[in-house]
Formats: structure tokens, C-alpha cells, sequence
């Protein structure tokens, strides 16, 4: 272990200050106890905690947006485990078009997907359902997963499911027995990655909601076109202690260093 | 019929023939070596036996049942790799217990058979650690007890030693021995280090360019290789270019003489290899610890001695001659013989010449 010189410390310090900086402002204005945004706070208050549950239809839309995440992150991972193992250890003809294709929504503006998204939904009539929305955030999402799950196939060591294979396990239960767990890190991070992503969507989702699938970012953009109350704060801050507590058990579970360094298995 | 038998194997990659007309016999429980430098189809020939590449040309069998006809994952086959490839997510009892498991084994005869395996290799202490926690050696003893645990036909082992220190090296080679032995497995071991080749085995078959060059005990493939290149893969020797002046008699046991330069020495009747030729050009083989010091003159040739390394339990010299700079190696029971600079007669006993088929380049 290398200790940092005091000019590494200095910048990691800036650098996670100028990181954190915005988290804290949230959270100061979601504890005012005033009725307009007020930053440092006049006083420590859960006016607007309480506030959240007399608002059902932002709770509603949290909900929507889990189960959303849920089902896009599951949806696009299991797509992208296979792909990632055919395009990380094969050679075949269209493999490169098949990771650009993959890879696409990443380079397309997303303003032009939410377009393309809901012409094509209403062609094919899932405009506004849940579906819908399911299908577009596994494509928005897909790269991210593909990303982090086609780095651990790049470092699997094949010899080891050779092993298994004379050992006399069938094709299938070499993949779920030792090549599944093996990659396990990137396909966990790649899915708590992509679910964060699509828990936060809001450029594309907003042209393709209707009122009864309204996420919670679209929800809260909502709100700020019409009025500006701390309320948005107070709902931040419960996402960002939802985001913080998702991190903190991965981290029990798999240790982020790992999953999203792709670092020395532990 | 042998236990195993590869008969005309050849694997091409496109054009290139990674292993050509291969042919081989193994006996059930006998210690084969593959032994060649890298790049001579050795690990080709293993991956072909283990089912991992499937032959261009040519039949395994074992025990006369066709071996190409059946999958990787029913042959029946024990492999332990250079690398070890452990299952990194099980720890060490459930890396040995998984090839029992995918015979459906019962748990409590799995149980014993996993003990057995870790006691053979002594790790019954390890067995619930992760292979990560461990040393090479300790890895190299999980790997070994995993492709022993399922009783296997015949246990392939690839390069198994190659990524441990010389020492432990060493004491794995006469433990890895012994195993084989008591368990009386059919072994073939892939490698590239002759002296572990030759530790081993019962035989040693020699490959170069994706061929079989010599297939015998390790004693009489050291004594007696048959080409240019086994004579100077194994072990260490002393190449030269020469040729035959005086063809032996007809009586066995008769010698000929052959010139090097300006120098001429007896040696052993040539064998058939050489040809019918008067005068064959062929190459001199004598080994480094056959050649004796006399005093200068007395010998066969002078030289001065132009190095002298020490090697703890033997000496190595380097003498320059007018037949180029010979090694002599010399046990190290007492002082040294000769010291750098001085001049000194070498001699060799006639029967203790190998002469070769000639060869460009060995």
C-alpha cells in the first residue's frame, strides 16, 4: 500500500468535496422548516418528510420506478450475460457489429432516443404501459451491464472450466456452476449499476410516460416546472439514503471496490 | 493391446500441422512424458486425449473402446493444469468433492472419498480454505487431489510443476511419483523440462515440429538417442560435426574411426541410420561427465581451460580445443582438478561415442 503525497491528498480531498457538495445542499433544505428552499437551514425540521406522505402519487411513482428498475435491470442482464460471454471468448462473423449495437444507446443523444422510443411504442401499441417503459430502459441500460460483465469474461481463465468439463459436468452446469459465479461480481455490479440508471432516467422516460406510468424523476420534474417547495428536497434526500443503503449492503455482499474497479477478488 | 493407443494422431491449424502421424502406446499404469521445447504439439497431443481439441486425422483408443467417440466430460479423464485452474469460488473440500458430485456419488461416500484425496496429498488440514489463501504448491496438491478423486483411467497432467520454485519443484516431482505409484494411475505428463521428464517417467517420448522423434526409458533415450536433437535436448552434450574415416569390421563390438577436423578417435560401428556411404558425415555425440583429464598430450586432444563454474555438487568446465570449446563435468568429491588457464589432455572411452545422423541444425 502506497501512502498519497500531500498533493494526492489535497486533490482527492477537492475532488470528494466537490462531489459531495451538492448532497449536502439537498439534504440541508429537505430539513427546513420554511416553506421555500433555504440554504443552510433556519432550523431543523421533518415538516418535509411528513409532507412526502401526504403526497400518494410521488410515492406511487417511487414505487413505479423500483419496480421499473427492477424488472429493466433483470430484463438487460439477462441479455447481456450471454452476449458478453459470445462476444468476450468467440470470434465470429458481425461480432463487432454486435457490441456496437449493444454499446449504441450510449452514443445516440437521448433526447433523440425518448423520440425514436415513442414513435416506435405507439407503432407497435405499448405507448404509455409498463412494458413499454421496460423495454426502453433495458435498451438505455444494457451498455452499462455489458460493460462490467464482459470484463470479467475478458479474465476468466478458460482452463478452470475445461477442468470442470473433464471433471464431468454437462455445458449447463459449467456455466451455472463455475462460470456464473466466477463472473458474479461484474453481473451484480453491472445490474446495481444499470438499476441506479434507470431509477434516475428522465430525458428519455419523460416522452414516453403517461399519468398512470409516471416515474419519480419525471414525477419530481413535474413538480419544479410548477412549484419550487422543499418537498423535492425531502424526496432526494430518501433516494440518495436509498442509494447510499443499496451501496452499503453490495458492499457487505461483494465489496464495491471489486465490482466496479473489477480489483483482486477477496 | 496397449491401454492406450494413439495411432496416426495429426491435428492441423489450417495449414500448419501442430501434431503430425503421432503414434503411441501406453501401458495400463505406466508414466509416459510428453518432452519437447515449446511449440512441438506436446500440449496438442494432451488436449486431443483429454477431448478438448478434436483430431484432423487418426484413432485414441483405450482398451480398444473408441475414445473420439465420446464427449471430454465422459472420458473419464483426471487433468491437472500449469495454472491449477482451481475453482476459485469453492473452498478446497468442494473443489475436490465436485467431480463425485457430477457422478451423483451420495454425500457420505463423497465425504470419505474428498478425506482420502486430502490425505493423500496431505492438505486434510486445508480443506475448508479458499484457493486464493494458498501457496502454489498447496494449489498444485488441491489440483492433483481433485483429478485423483474421481478414480480416473488415466490422469494427464500439463506442465503441473512448471510455476513452482526449484525446490519445491523437486519434492513435488518424487511425492507426484510416489502417488502415482501406490495409485497405480496410467499417467502422461506434458513437458518441457527434461530433467523432470526423465525424473518421473518410465518413458520419455521426445516431440519436435509436431512429430514423435523417439519414444524410450529415460536411461536409454540419454544413452542412446537416436537423433541430433534428442541428443542435445536431453541433457547437456557435446555436438560436433564429423565424419566416418574407417568403417568397422564385421564382427559386433568392432569400432570405427571418425575425424573431426584434424582430430581422429574410435567410436561404435555407426548405427543403420547413417547410411551405406564410405565416408558419412555425421554428428559426434559425447556427454560431458564421459570426458576425462589427462595430462596435456596424453589425451586424444589438448585444450586450455577457459572456464570453470562450481555447481555445488559438481564442477563445470569449459575447454577450448581445436574441436571448438568442450564441457567436461566433474563430480565434486575432492579439489578441483584443473584450474582456469591450464592446459589439459581430454580423452573419452570409444564406446561412450554416440555418432548421428548428420543435421544442419540441431
Amino acid at each position: 500500500m502506497t501512502r498519497n503525497g500531500p498533493f494526492a491528498l489535497l486533490f482527492n480531498a477537492l475532488f470528494v468535496l466537490f462531489m459531495a457538495a451538492p448532497l449536502v445542499v439537498v439534504i440541508g433544505v429537505s430539513l427546513t422548516p420554511e416553506g421555500f428552499l433555504e440554504f443552510p437551514p433556519s432550523g431543523i425540521s421533518l415538516r418535509w418528510f411528513r409532507a412526502i406522505l401526504d403526497n400518494p402519487d410521488f410515492i406511487e411513482a417511487g414505487w413505479t420506478s423500483l419496480y421499473l428498475g427492477v424488472a429493466a435491470a433483470s430484463l438487460s442482464t439477462a441479455l447481456a450475460v450471454p452476449a458478453a460471454l459470445a462476444i468476450g471468448r468467440r470470434r465470429f462473423p458481425g461480432r463487432d457489429l454486435l457490441l456496437a449495437t449493444f454499446m449504441s444507446p450510449l452514443t445516440v443523444p437521448t433526447i433523440v432516443l425518448g423520440i425514436a422510443f415513442l414513435r416506435f411504442l405507439s407503432q407497435i401499441g405499448l405507448s404509455g404501459t409498463f412494458l413499454g417503459l421496460t423495454l426502453c430502459h433495458a435498451v438505455i441500460i444494457t451498455p452499462f451491464i455489458l460493460r462490467l460483465v464482459l470484463a470479467s469474461v475478458t479474465g476468466l481463465d478458460r482452463t478452470v472450466e475445461k477442468a470442470a468439463e473433464s471433471l464431468g459436468a454437462s455445458d449447463f452446469t459449467v456455466f451455472r456452476r463455475i462460470t456464473l459465479p466466477m463472473i458474479m461480481p461484474g453481473v451484480v455490479g453491472g445490474w446495481v449499476l444499470a438499476f441506479i440508471t434507470s431509477f434516475d432516467e428522465l430525458t428519455v422516460t419523460v416522452f414516453i410516460v403517461n399519468p398512470s406510468t409516471t416515474t419519480l424523476p419525471v414525477r419530481l420534474f413535474n413538480h419544479i416546472t410548477q412549484t419550487t417547495d422543499p418537498l423535492v428536497a425531502s424526496i432526494s434526500t430518501v433516494v440518495i439514503l436509498f442509494t447510499v443503503g443499496l451501496m452499503f449492503v453490495i458492499e457487505r455482499l461483494y465489496g464495491l471496490d471489486r465490482l466496479l474497479v473489477g480489483g483482486e477478488a477477496r | 493391446m496397449a491401454f492406450l493407443e494413439l495411432k496416426g494422431l495429426t491435428k492441423r491449424f489450417g495449414e500448419i500441422a501442430a501434431v503430425e502421424n503421432f503414434d503411441l502406446s501406453v501401458e495400463r499404469g505406466e508414466f509416459v512424458s510428453l518432452l519437447g521445447p515449446s511449440g512441438c504439439g506436446k500440449t496438442t497431443t494432451l488436449q486431443m486425449i483429454a477431448g478438448f481439441e478434436t483430431p484432423s486425422a487418426g484413432s485414441i483408443t483405450l482398451e480398444g473402446r473408441d475414445l473420439l467417440a465420446i464427449k471430454a466430460r465422459s472420458r473419464g479423464i483426471g487433468i491437472v493444469f500449469q495454472s491449477y485452474a482451481l475453482f476459485p469460488h469453492m473452498t478446497v473440500a468442494q473443489n475436490v468433492e465436485f467431480g463425485l458430485e457430477m457422478r451423483k456419488i451420495a454425500a457420505p461416500e463423497r465425504r470419505q472419498r474428498v478425506a482420502e484425496a486430502l490425505a493423500l496429498v496431505h492438505l486434510e488440514a486445508l480443506a475448508d480454505r479458499y484457493p486464493r489463501a494458498m501457496s502454489g504448491g498447496q494449489r498444485q496438491r488441491v489440483a492433483l487431489a481433485r483429478a485423483l478423486v474421481i478414480r480416473p483411467e488415466i490422469l494427464l497432467l500439463d506442465e503441473p510443476l512448471s510455476n513452482l520454485d526449484a525446490k519445491l519443484r523437486e519434492e513435488m516431482q518424487l511425492e507426484l511419483r510416489g502417488i502415482q505409484q501406490r495409485m497405480g494411475v496410467t499417467t502422461i505428463l506434458v513437458t518441457h523440462d527434461q530433467t523432470e521428464a526423465m525424473a518421473l517417467s518410465d518413458r520419455v517420448a521426445v516431440m519436435h515440429r509436431g512429430r514423435l522423434v523417439q519414444v524410450a526409458r529415460p536411461l536409454e533415450a540419454y544413452e542412446h538417442p537416436r537423433s541430433d536433437f534428442v541428443s542435445s535436448f536431453l541433457g547437456k552434450t557435446n555436438r560436433l560435426e564429423g565424419k566416418v574415416v574407417e568403417r568397422a569390421g564385421e564382427r559386433a563390438g568392432d569400432l570405427c574411426r571418425v575425424a573431426v577436423g584434424e582430430t581422429v578417435f574410435a567410436a561404435p560401428a555407426p548405427p543403420p541410420e547413417i547410411g551405406k556411404d564410405a565416408r558419412p558425415r555425421v554428428i559426434v555425440s559425447v556427454r560431458p561427465e564421459k570426458v576425462e583429464f589427462r595430462a596435456a598430450g596424453a589425451g586424444l586432444v589438448d585444450g586450455t581451460v577457459a572456464a570453470r563454474i562450481f555447481l555445488g555438487d559438481h564442477w563445470l568446465y569449459q575447454i577450448e580445443t581445436p574441436l571448438g570449446v568442450l564441457l567436461v563435468t566433474r563430480q565434486n568429491v575432492g579439489p578441483a582438478e584443473v584450474e582456469t588457464g591450464g592446459s589439459v589432455g581430454l580423452a573419452w572411452d570409444a564406446a561412450q561415442v554416440r555418432l548421428l545422423p548428420f543435421e544442419e541444425t540441431a
